[in-house]
């Protein structure tokens, strides 16, 4: 194998000579990570593609914690903030010593709450299946998310937990406080519907990464816990999502070809959805249940779309 | 056909062969009396009313300013417009600025029009025909030093012009500049009704210059500069105005003249123009959403052009090269919600090579041969990833590049006889779709309220051409009398079709059409003209001319003239020219109504002109004045987008002034 030497300096430390970090067998350094040899640990390359994901994401100070004194959990989204709606969250956890991603650590029990201050009464919110691995590059990092109902304010206020274990040491968090900020104008990615007495909530996965073209459209169908202080799983039944983008800003025109959401193996729904230009699009819905039934939506209100609708702005 | 059009009295040219049928030119700048083409307002004229004088050449106006030519009933997407031979495009997408408004009067020496597939060397895809705007050079050997004025006036909408250019020549050296104004207020219609957004500013500056290497002047390099900038544009016909409409065109160009050889000269010419498009709805009351939509357009080439004469052929070889970048983009605000931005040209890069060949072999002495033929390949690709991946949401197989092959063969045969001249011809040729009909997205065309989108699918379009034409000179030459006729039978003919499956972007369009191949097509034109000389002073000349345009189904194409005439009545007499004339069009019965064409009425207007010369001591002042459209009828051309009525009664005065 070819050597390569690659150095990646820490945004805050400005010399190398200060840095404690180890060279390993492949040349590869990072800095404030000691590469040695760990069964537990990553490997320096698999060190480097963890570090590098890691670039791309931010700490989120609320969610991480430290275990038994011996690791540290750090838990990122992409802004370093949680917002209303979808949220993917990434963790990671190192040795303290080493400053290493250890490969194994079990996440489970994520629980947010909500307390509605003002009608004395907590809920909980959708929440990702598992906290898992999600690309084989980097095992080492786990993902899992979390779908905010409302965000923060004067009417509630939000907490959250997890457990956690990790090389057989055990911790987590336990109703820590955490801030959910509202969604600028022109987005909404979250919207709720009835069957029955049951209530699912649909919501958009990471409609940020639209751009202008045609786009890979994903969303999770969640369904309301009893007790509602429970985590709501997703749905078991399948459902069909159909999508008709607008542009309610310039006379609602629309654009063609686009693919209603159906169920995949992973429990999530799939489609496509085509953008011809930048700004808002409502990309009004019709739920559809397995047998082709309208569940939701589709009901096509005075100005002729369905009352039901994501709102995103490119 | 070929024409020319000379622009004014100032400076002696370079003849341009015009002896062909084939050709037509109008002529800017010449001596006086020469009798040929030229407009009567002389050269405070605009480039379009010398367009005007050319046959076969119609003008789509959407206002006041920037006419779009139309050449044997076919706009600019299947005609040539070159500058001295330099390629430009146009920067707006909604076709605000055809070429010819970059450039003005002043700048010109004449403006050569080749019918259909003729063409000059240098122009590629002209099915319809070629234009080159000849650049005005005083030219070697001339006065020492001249200098001449113009200003004009005219009573509706104040349009005010004035012109100032000067010349020096020597054995060495020549040089020749100037700088031009115009100004116009809205303009009023027939009935005196105000036509708002009708106004219009330009500015333009130039300079030409020459330099004779070698005291033999074998050896000369030429160079030119153009600056044109036009602002506050209103346009009637569509919902937006024009900021800012600007220019900057250069070329240098050597060239070589052979002593003792059956080579004659060789030209070289590098060259480089920018244009950038500016659009502006700010000052109009009732905009649905306010929006930005710059264009630009910059293009660089050159071209190297060989004449020779050996025996009975007279040959040009032409190698050209160009690279033309087009973006533009579009940008709407909606009240307090996010912006909405689309590319609407993806930075397009043409590249094109080509080679031409023009053999004129003179078979007898009264029988002619021409032949011509033309092949380029081009490149093109798409630089904007946004655009690029916007246009894949209706192409999802669309690549981010194409190359096509174009090519054009003609012949042309001539037969002159004492009293007449005959001839007839045929060609074939091609033309790459342009970037608006491959790659233009949510384009809105307010001439039949649709939004258009490129079809990067398109194939070429080609054609085959017929051409004939017979003048005849009859009662001692003082009655002459010509016919002459061209057809064009289109294979994969483009044109917006109708996509009901797409929904239009812009608020009150009618739907979306995307461009598309119709299997075939015809456009034929004919024209007929006299000139009869009724007494030693007064001419009577009669034009007429009809065109028709069929499609696949033979519905009729759109924009394709009804029957017109002019007749008019000149007189000449010692230093004092005169002219009356009435001019019209029939109603306009094959519109093109499957493809939102609406009916044109008949309509018929009557003109007058005068133009005196005064000699003060060798410095001649010619005063021009005329009142166009004297009895004030409102009235709209079959080519007014949006039928935006003509010009009512049009008082004008104007001077030009040699020294």
């Amino acid at each position: 194998m070819k050597k390569v030497l690659l150095l990646f300096l820490a945004v805050t430390t400005l010399g190398l000579v200060s840095c404690n970090s180890n060279d390993d067998e492949n040349g590869i350094v990072i800095d404030g990570i000691d590469l040695s040899k760990d069964v537990d640990c990553c490997s320096a390359e698999e060190a480097l593609q963890v570090y590098k994901f890691l670039q791309t994401v931010k700490i989120v100070p609320a969610l991480s914690t430290e275990v038994d004194g011996l690791y540290n959990v750090w838990a990122y989204t992409k802004t370093g903030t949680l917002h209303r709606g979808y949220n993917d969250i990434y963790f990671v956890v190192t040795k303290k010593k080493t400053g290493n991603y250890v490969k194994n650590f079990d996440i489970t029990n994520v629980t947010p709450l909500m307390n509605m201050v003002k009608m004395n009464m907590w809920h909980s919110t959708p929440v990702g299946p598992a906290v898992e691995s999600f690309d084989e590059t980097r095992l080492a990092v786990k993902h899992g998310w979390v779908s905010f109902l409302m965000n923060t304010s004067e009417a509630g206020t939000w907490q959250i937990s997890y457990d956690i274990s990790v090389l057989g040491s055990t911790g987590g968090i336990k109703d820590a406080p955490i801030t959910v900020d509202a969604l600028p104008a022109g987005q909404d990615w979250l919207k709720n519907f009835k069957v029955g007495d049951d209530t699912y909530f649909l919501s958009l996965v990471n409609p940020s990464d639209f751009v202008t073209g045609s786009n890979t459209i994903q969303a999770y169908i969640s369904k309301k816990s009893n007790p509602i202080t429970t985590p709501y799983a997703l749905a078991s039944e399948t459902f069909t999502i159909e999508i008709d983008p607008r542009m309610p800003d310039m006379g609602s025109h629309t654009s063609p070809d686009n693919v209603a959401l159906t169920k995949q193996a992973d429990g999530s729904y799939k489609g496509s959805i085509n953008l011809t230009m930048t700004g808002l699009w409502r990309i009004h819905l019709t739920v559809k249940d397995s047998k082709g039934n309208i569940v939701a939506g589709g009901d096509n209100q005075k100005d002729g779309f369905s009352s039901l609708y994501w709102d995103v702005t490119l | 056909m070929i024409g020319t059009l000379l622009l004014a009295i100032l400076l002696p040219a370079d003849t341009i062969p015009t002896s062909s049928l084939l050709i037509d030119e109008v002529v800017v700048v010449s001596k006086a009396g020469e009798g040929q083409k030229r407009s009567a307002k002389g050269q405070v004229a605009s480039i379009e009313e010398h367009l005007a004088e050319l046959s076969h050449v119609d003008l789509v106006r959407r206002g006041s300013y920037a006419l779009e030519p139309v050449v044997n009933n076919m706009a600019t997407e299947r005609v040539s417009t070159t500058i001295d031979g330099m390629k430009i495009f146009y920067a707006c997408t909604d076709k605000m600025d055809p070429v010819t408004s970059y450039v003005e009067t002043s700048n010109l020496q004449s403006i050569l029009l080749n019918s259909g597939l003729n063409g000059n060397s240098q122009s590629t895809g002209n099915i319809g025909g070629s234009l080159d705007l000849k650049l005005r050079r005083s030219g070697f050997d001339g006065d020492a030093f001249q200098l001449g004025a113009n200003a004009g006036y005219e009573t509706n909408g104040h349009l005010q012009v004035y012109g100032v250019d000067g010349a020096v020549s020597s054995r060495r050296f020549y040089t020749n500049a100037g700088v031009f104004y115009r100004h116009a207020d809205n303009y009023k219609e027939g009935g005196g009704k105000e036509v708002l957004f009708s106004q219009f500013q330009k500015v333009n500056v130039y300079d030409n210059f020459g330099i004779r290497l070698t005291d033999e002047g074998r050896d000369v390099v030429e160079g030119t500069f153009i600056y044109d900038r036009a602002s506050n544009v209103g346009y009637p016909a569509l919902n937006m105005d024009v900021l800012k409409a600007e220019a900057f065109i250069t070329a240098l160009s050597y060239r070589h003249q052979f002593k003792e050889s059956f080579l004659n000269s060789w030209e070289t010419k590098a060259y480089y123009n920018h244009i950038t498009h500016i659009m502006d709805d700010t000052k109009r009351p009732d905009v649905e959403i306010h929006m930005d939509m710059p264009g630009k357009s910059w293009t660089s080439g050159l071209y190297s052009l060989i004449s020779g004469s050996k025996g009975r052929h007279d040959v040009q070889a032409n190698y050209d090269l160009y690279y033309n970048r087009l973006f533009a983009d579009m940008t709407m605000y909606p009240g307090g919600a996010a912006p909405m931005y689309m590319v609407t040209w993806p930075d397009v890069g043409t590249l094109n090579t080509g080679v031409a060949l023009n053999d004129r072999i003179s078979l007898t002495d009264r029988q002619s041969l021409n032949l011509i033929a033309k092949w380029a390949v081009q490149w093109q690709k798409l630089n904007n990833e946004e655009g690029y991946h916007a246009l894949r949401v209706f192409f999802p197989g669309m690549k981010d590049s194409y190359n096509q092959v174009i090519g054009r063969v003609a012949a042309t045969y001539q037969l002159s006889l004492s009293n007449s001249q005959l001839s007839f011809g045929a060609g074939w040729g091609s033309r790459a779709p342009t970037v608006t009909e491959a790659y233009g997205y949510y384009l809105n065309n307010t001439f039949d309220q649709y939004d258009y989108i490129g079809n990067p699918r398109l194939k070429n379009e080609s054609a085959i051409e017929l051409n004939g034409s017979y003048k005849l000179s009859t009662l001692n030459s003082k009655l002459s009398i010509s016919l002459d006729a061209n057809a064009f039978f289109f294979s994969n003919y483009i044109i917006g079709q109708f996509e009901n499956r797409l929904s239009p972007m812009t608020v009150d369009a009618e739907g979306v059409k995307v461009y598309g191949n119709l299997s075939h097509a015809t456009i034929v034109n004919t024209a007929f003209n006299t000139d009869w000389k009724l007494l030693p002073w007064l001419t009577w000349s009669t034009r007429l001319s009809y065109a028709v345009g069929r499609d696949d189904q033979s519905d009729p194409l759109p924009l394709i003239s009804p029957f017109s005439y002019t007749s008019s009545l000149t007189f000449a007499y010692k230093h004092f020219q005169g002219k009356a004339e009435v001019r019209g069009n029939s109603k306009q019965v094959n519109y093109g109504k499957k493809y939102g064409e609406t009916a044109t009425p008949a309509w018929a207007i009557g003109n007058i002109s005068g133009q005196y010369t005064l000699l003060i001591q060798e410095h001649a002042l010619t005063f021009r004045a005329g009142i166009e459209n004297i009895f004030d009828k409102r009235y709209a051309t079959y080519s007014d987008w949006c039928d935006i009525p003509q010009k009512g009664r049009n008082v004008y005065v104007n001077l030009s002034w040699t020294l």
